[in-house]
């Protein structure tokens, strides 16, 4: 029983003897076509029923109809995504859109001056419209064909291998339409006689003549009424069977057929799909290391010491590998067996046409690792300067002390310098002089430990190069130690400068 | 307003809506071209549009299930026919379907009604159906559009659509002018006009908040100026165009036996070729310094780059080499093509030629010039195209000049075996019956303010005798920038729009008959200084297409005009 989606459905008729089929109303069996009209049709003309009989039948309905609902998942599955992946994609749109236009506005900027904000031109969908032409006509089929697949269901369950019971069987299952009256075969009017017999659809009852007749292989109909053929011993028996397909008309066999192949092109994910996906993940991924790789050098060759050359080396060794994978796995694709001259073959060209260009133009051409001495240089340089700022800086203040005439405290001001002048040694100095003076003096100050902690994480993140965190922790960390510092200023300057203070 | 970032907006939005994954795209012959102006193909690749394939040749019937396709096409009847049996059929898992212009309902319905297997995931107009080539500059390659001097039905619809497809992806509705008495324009602005009011909704795009007056759409007609793509031309995508022809940005070398097999087919783009983009619209004379400094950049380089001697610098030669190889290209294929520019140059003596093309068309000297187009084009070394193409200039200078001898001049072209007919279908086409507006600044008297401009611009001199010709749009822009009367020459068809006594802020202009890149400079001028303007032709002309089309319109039609020169007029008489 389990495995088969049928079956709850047809149980509050399976008490009676006569055979309904369809989308059934529980309470007065009215056949409603689609599972829309059936649950509006339940809604509306049984709200009012006893509770105990609804709570009887809800839930025989339910579970019907959430199996009939996995079975369809044909309208609705693709149409929850379509809705999805367009929200989506709008705003995907709307994001590249963006994108693309200041790239746009750089490029040409030498040429033409007034172009620098434009918005996607106008559009009009008629994806609507378009769906409420299909969807019915849609819906139809479906339904069609899923009665077609319960009767498969049936007709297979407990097929006999007896030829006489075997086709009593299928008359009891699917009611053959009398064919007494019937002279010419609807499909291609020619006239029965004795040598061209009259035949049965076994799924519709329908009369044909033998050319017109379709043939569906049992292991194919198995598939398709979702039977395994291993488990019923007839239906084992009966594949060895010569006469081992089932008679259907056109129609008939179009159904089927169309489903499968629906089925078969939503699920189809040959190798070639496969790889490629890793390769595109790949692609994503490395795509914020590239980034950062830049971020760092140029962080490198501005003089700062947030990052360390040893820092880009690592994500340039792994940005090369990464590079390296996708070589590799784009060539695999290339492996891949195709026709000689088919469009699949061109297709894998293609993928690795444009592998080799993501390689060549977006990691090939990063600048190179800069050279340690003249990173120190730099480094240098910028001290220097900023030193010189901070005694200009200190000059200025001292004239415009002076100016104030408040004499007596030239003296302390001096004293600040020397701090002042301290502080940003320091901190270009990555920190080697607060630590150093930490050791000594106070580990149980929590602000230390906090330092401390974070060096480890720093430490951390570097080892899994995550350099975003690495950033923000030494942002962090260079805070944590100005402020370390400023107290140690602040004790020392109350004791240094009580003299000032009581003269003040 | 730019029309390029127009048509890679949209191109980019199919690429995005149809979500990841790897995509193959189905286009028509005019979508081919309309997306190869915009993307190259290794743009399509990075969006992960790895195949293309016409959807009305050489299909193959091979089935890629896993493959999404986006569909492409102008919305003819051919087309839908072959998406619905695409669509009956369907070769792979999804499709993304977008028409490059307004497609009727009964169309809609009919596809949805082919659609049995539910792939269709998007149906939309998307309006990139005109070719960019320059951003201020479109054409829709109808290379003849007339016959009988009167519309082709195709070339009128397809014009129609064209136009509207820009408005559309401009967001304008516009002011619609014509050029009054054209009959071509006229029809055309009806039809426009017609399209803009049934699809009022779409058309609605809100009014400028401050009031700004609304955009002009002006239609013209070529044959008010059929001289400016008769001239032979001195800026480099003019001039590139004239001599060795640009098709959809393309140039075929591969008939000229000096050019080396990689530059047998070379793409000019000024979108993704920055020499190109900044260089197109400069002379010939400026072309050539510009490379020359490019040479010695590159020449630096390159020796830069001799020296590698150590391992790091090997390193480094390799970790440039992208951008090393992109710029080798750029200078090779540029000298390529300046090279085959000056060779012709020199084998048709076109210095000679121009200088007295740009004489007859800007100054009214007749006996000196007719000694000496008598003289020039008696001679072998000018060819034969060249020498109908000045008298042609003749002809249209002095077609009513007392002393007028074209018959002499035709018969110096006959006995060269030239193709005479050229001549007075060309009269017949653009003569002084047809023409508006003063071509040859034919002033009379009571116009005072352009009789002074004239005579100052005689007394600066002539800064270079090859460029002294400004093409008659440029005059028309003018004025319509300036807010002059422009009801009588180029009157509205929707004169409710018409603001008073404003000038346009954005003006799109769309010469029935083609195009030319000299008016392309011209645009670009005003574009400098500061105008909006967008130029569109039913083709872009050089001398050779224009005599076509001018042969084509004026096929089946008697001449009546050109009565002293009916014995060249057959078409046997070659």
């Amino acid at each position: 029983m389990s495995g088969n989606p049928f079956d709850s459905e047809e149980e509050p008729s399976a008490a009676s003897d006569e055979i309904l089929e369809g989308f059934l109303c529980p309470i007065c069996r009215a056949d409603l076509k689609s599972i829309d009209y059936l649950t509006e049709h339940f809604a509306r003309q049984h709200a009012e029923e006893e509770d105990a009989l609804k709570s009887v039948f809800k839930d025989i309905f339910t579970k019907a109809k959430k199996k009939i609902l996995n079975n369809f998942d044909d309208e609705r599955e693709r149409a929850a995504p379509a809705t999805g992946t367009a929200a989506a994609s709008a705003s995907n749109a709307s994001a590249a859109a963006s994108a693309s236009r200041t790239s746009n506005a750089r490029t040409r900027h030498n040429i033409f001056n007034q172009l620098t904000k434009q918005s996607v031109g106008a559009e009009r969908a008629h994806m609507e419209y378009f769906q409420s032409v299909r969807n019915p006509r849609l819906e139809r089929y479906a339904s069609e064909t899923n009665k077609l697949i319960i009767r498969l269901h049936r007709l297979l369950k407990d097929l006999p291998s007896d030829a006489v019971q075997r086709k009593q069987h299928e008359q009891q299952t699917v009611p053959w339409l009398d064919g007494s009256s019937v002279k010419l075969c609807p499909n291609c009017a020619k006239s029965f006689h004795f040598a061209r017999r009259q035949h049965h659809c076994r799924l519709c009852g329908g009369i044909m003549c033998n050319d017109c007749s379709r043939f569906l292989q049992l292991e194919n109909a198995m598939q398709l009424a979702s039977l395994s053929s291993t488990r019923s011993e007839p239906l084992q028996q009966l594949l060895h069977h010569e006469d081992r397909a089932i008679r259907l008309c056109q129609h008939c066999l179009w159904l089927l057929d169309t489903r499968q192949d629906m089925h078969e092109s939503r699920t189809c994910r040959p190798l070639l799909a496969k790889v490629y996906d890793e390769i595109r993940q790949l692609q994503k991924q490395v795509a914020p290391d590239l980034d950062m790789y830049v971020k760092i050098i140029n962080s490198l060759l501005d003089g700062e010491s947030i990052f360390t050359i040893a820092d880009a080396g690592a994500l340039r060794g792994k940005i090369g590998q990464v590079a390296e994978t996708i070589d590799l796995r784009s060539k695999r694709i290339l492996t891949i067996h195709s026709e000689p001259g088919s469009r699949e073959e061109a297709l894998k060209k293609a993928i690795r046409l444009s592998c080799v260009q993501v390689i060549k133009e977006r990691m090939l051409s990063l600048p190179p690792l800069p050279d340690e001495a003249l990173i120190k240089q730099i480094q240098e340089r910028k001290r220097m300067e900023t030193e010189q700022r901070i005694l200009t800086e200190q000059r200025m203040a001292m004239e415009a002390y002076e100016r104030y005439g408040a004499a007596n405290q030239v003296g302390v001001s001096t004293e600040n310098r020397n701090f002042a002048q301290g502080s940003d040694l320091q901190s270009l100095n990555n920190w080697s002089a607060p630590q150093a003076s930490t050791t000594k003096s106070s580990v149980d100050d929590p602000l230390i430990e906090q330092i401390n902690i974070i060096k480890g994480y720093i430490k951390q993140a570097r080892q899994d190069m995550n350099f975003d965190v690495v950033e923000t922790l030494e942002l962090n960390l260079r805070e944590l130690q100005r402020e370390v510092y400023e107290r140690q200023r602040h004790s020392s300057n109350s004791s240094s400068a009580t003299t000032p203070q009581a003269d003040g | 307003m730019n029309l390029i970032s127009g048509i890679k907006l949209y191109i980019e939005k199919m690429c995005t809506e149809s979500g990841p994954g790897m995509k193959i795209i189905l286009l028509d012959k005019e979508t081919t071209s309309i997306i190869s102006m915009a993307f190259s193909q290794s743009d399509m690749l990075q969006r992960e549009v790895y195949l293309f394939e016409r959807i009305d040749s050489g299909r193959s019937n091979e089935r890629l299930k896993y493959l999404k396709c986006i569909v492409f096409i102008r919305p003819t009847k051919q087309n839908i026919q072959l998406l619905a049996n695409e669509l009956r059929n369907p070769k792979y898992s999804a499709y993304f379907i977008y028409f490059s212009n307004i497609i009727p309902r009964t169309d809609i319905k009919y596809l949805a009604e082919c659609d049995e297997s539910e792939s269709v995931r998007e149906v939309k107009e998307l309006y990139a159906d005109y070719l960019c080539v320059n951003p201020n500059l479109f054409s829709l390659n109808i290379p003849d559009c007339m016959m009988n001097m009167n519309w082709l039905p195709d070339a009128l619809t397809h014009s129609m659509q064209g136009i509207t497809a820009v408005l559309l992806s401009l967001k304008l509705n516009p002011v619609i002018r014509y050029r009054a008495g054209s009959q071509v324009a006229q029809l055309l602005a009806k039809m426009i006009y017609d399209q803009t009011t049934k699809e009022s909704s779409l058309f609605d795009f809100r009014a400028n908040v401050d009031g700004a007056a609304p955009p002009l759409l002006l239609l013209l007609d070529r044959r008010d100026d059929p001289v400016t793509p008769l001239l032979h031309q001195w800026s480099y995508q003019a001039m590139v165009h004239e001599l060795l022809q640009i098709r959809n940005n393309r140039v075929d070398l591969s008939e000229r036996p000096s050019v080396p097999k990689e530059f047998k087919e070379l793409v000019l783009s000024g979108d993704q070729d920055e020499f190109y983009g900044n260089n197109m619209y400069a002379n010939y004379g400026e072309i050539g310094s510009t490379i020359k400094q490019l040479m010695e950049e590159f020449q630096r380089k390159a020796n830069d780059h001799k020296k590698v001697e150590s391992i790091a610098d090997m390193k480094n030669f390799i970790e440039s080499y992208p951008q090393f190889k992109k710029m080798s290209g750029t200078v090779q294929k540029h000298l390529c093509v300046m090279g085959e520019l000056s060779s012709i140059s020199n084998k048709r003596n076109l210095f000679e030629v121009s200088e007295l093309e740009q004489e007859i068309a800007c100054k009214a000297d007749h006996t000196a010039q007719l000694q000496r187009i008598k003289k020039l084009i008696a001679d072998e070394r000018v060819s034969i195209d060249d020498a109908i193409k000045l008298v042609a200039l003749y002809a249209l200078r002095y077609e009513r000049h007392a002393n007028c001898d074209t018959s002499a001049l035709l018969q110096i072209i006959k006995s060269r075996g030239g193709n005479t007919q050229i001549v007075p279908a060309l009269i017949e086409y653009a003569g002084m019956h047809v023409r508006q507006g003063d071509l040859f600044n034919m002033v009379r008297i009571t116009d005072a303010v352009k009789l002074t401009r004239i005579l100052i611009k005689g007394l600066k001199g002539v800064e270079n005798v090859f460029t002294q010709h400004t093409p008659l749009l440029k005059e028309t822009l003018e004025d319509v920038f300036k807010g002059r009367e422009l009801d009588p020459m180029y009157p509205a068809i929707n004169s409710e729009l018409v603001p008073f006594r404003r000038p346009p802020q954005e003006v799109v202009v769309f010469i029935i008959g083609g195009t030319t890149y000299e008016e392309a400079l011209t645009v670009h001028q005003l574009n400098n200084a500061g105008y909006k303007v967008i130029l569109g032709g039913t083709t872009i002309h050089n001398s050779q297409s224009f005599i076509g089309e001018v042969l084509s319109a004026t096929s089946g039609i008697q001449f009546k005009h050109t009565k002293s020169m009916l014995k060249y007029c057959s078409p046997d008489n070659l």
